[in-house]
């Protein structure tokens, strides 16, 4: 690594794969001056602009909220667009990348993200209204939505459920992503659908088909927690029918105040 | 492979799991031969007082309480949800494991060693 003032060479060792011409993915390394400002994704940008404009990888926002450009950088899943390079380097200034794991790659950077989005509308992460809508507003309380906070912040990215070790092994499981929306809407007061959301997550292909090896935890890029939402639904999902009687007793309380009666 | 502690440990859970189905069967094997008589039981239960067979005791007792210790650390997340603390615990399991590995597995290699000069 040669140190320049603010300015240093970094070596980027990238993992390629062109399904058209490789058998087998392979490691190339690309030398870069950046600075202490410099992004992974502003390097990637860098070496496809001038030094191979065949590099493929995914990238939108760059504000870390579209969840495009998870990579994996030296073993750790994360958000390309928002972590400065310099932090990454070894002592040789050397920085691994390569696509997220247990998902295949369709080209260099970018992986096959169908399973993701296949168990994500599995778990139907849209709110099921109630039959009786009120006319103005839902009263929720600030603890509630305190609950939800964990969960919707998620941006979708696919770092928790590609690093996940269940999913790498059984396709068929559910993921900490989509259980995380499920715990969503199943925590939420203004959702009906709370007996077919936990019949769907509380089998041998969602919560309890987590191992608590919380590798989600550690990947996700907004520190959530999918984790403890899978520990939570599970025991929602052992109690299923006095959680339900709970919740359509909460729910006639968040209708009556502001329902329009003839 | 995605390392992280998390999955270290269940990696250990999975191998110290399967060790532990394996041992039964010796286990029955050893025991179930006390319906063949006291001779037969005796000849198996001296195949078992071998050193390898201490080392492979010790390497049971390991198995035992890192399988047990990190049951309990599951149960422990599962209960007080407490994943901040995932790190910790670990470390926590495997460090107890170890001390009383050390502290079971003194006497058994003393054992051994006292077996092989007698």
């Amino acid at each position: 690594m040669s140190n320049n003032g603010s300015k240093q060479t970094a070596i980027v060792r990238i993992q390629r794969f062109n399904p058209d011409t490789d058998k087998k993915p392979y490691f190339q390394d690309f030398r870069v001056s950046i600075t202490k400002d410099t992004t992974i994704l502003d390097a990637l940008h860098e070496i496809k602009t001038h030094q191979d404009g065949s590099l493929t990888y995914r990238r939108s926002c760059r504000h870390a909220i579209c969840g495009s450009c998870a990579m994996c950088v030296n073993g750790k899943h994360m958000l390309v667009c928002n972590v400065p390079m310099k932090n990454h380097l070894n002592r040789k200034g050397r920085v691994s990348i390569k696509p997220l794991t247990y998902l295949p790659v369709i080209k260099d950077l970018v992986v096959d993200r169908t399973s993701f989005w296949e168990q994500y509308l599995r778990v139907k992460p849209w709110l099921i209204p109630l039959e009786d809508v009120p006319e103005k507003e839902y009263r929720i309380s600030p603890d509630e939505v305190a609950a939800l906070n964990n969960a919707e912040k998620c941006i979708m990215c696919g770092a928790c459920y590609s690093a996940c070790t269940i999913v790498g092994s059984n396709k068929k499981y559910i993921g900490p992503h989509a259980l995380l929306k499920s715990f969503l809407r199943i925590l939420d007061p203004r959702d009906a659908g709370v007996r077919e959301r936990l019949e769907e997550v509380g089998t041998d292909e969602g919560v309890f088909r987590c191992h608590t090896i919380f590798n989600c935890i550690d990947a996700c890029p907004k520190k959530l927690d999918p984790t403890k939402a899978i520990e939570t639904l599970r025991g929602l999902a052992i109690k299923r029918q006095a959680y339900e009687a709970a919740k359509r007793k909460r729910q006639q309380t968040i209708i009556e105040p502001v329902l329009v009666r003839e | 492979m995605y390392k992280t502690t998390g999955f270290i440990s269940f990696l250990l859970r999975r191998v110290t799991g399967v060790a532990l189905v394996l041992y039964l069967f010796a286990h029955i094997w050893v025991l179930g031969s006390a319906v063949d008589g006291p001779e037969t039981f005796d000849a198996r239960l001296n195949v078992v007082q071998s050193p390898f067979f201490k080392i492979a005791e010790i390497a049971l007792l390991a198995a035992v309480l890192y399988h047990g210790f990190d049951g309990m650390r599951l149960l422990i997340v599962n209960y007080f949800k407490v994943t901040d603390a995932r790190k910790s615990l670990f470390y926590a399991v495997f460090a107890l494991s170890v001390i009383l590995v050390i502290a079971g597995g003194i006497p058994i290699l003393l054992f051994m060693f006292e077996g092989l000069g007698g």
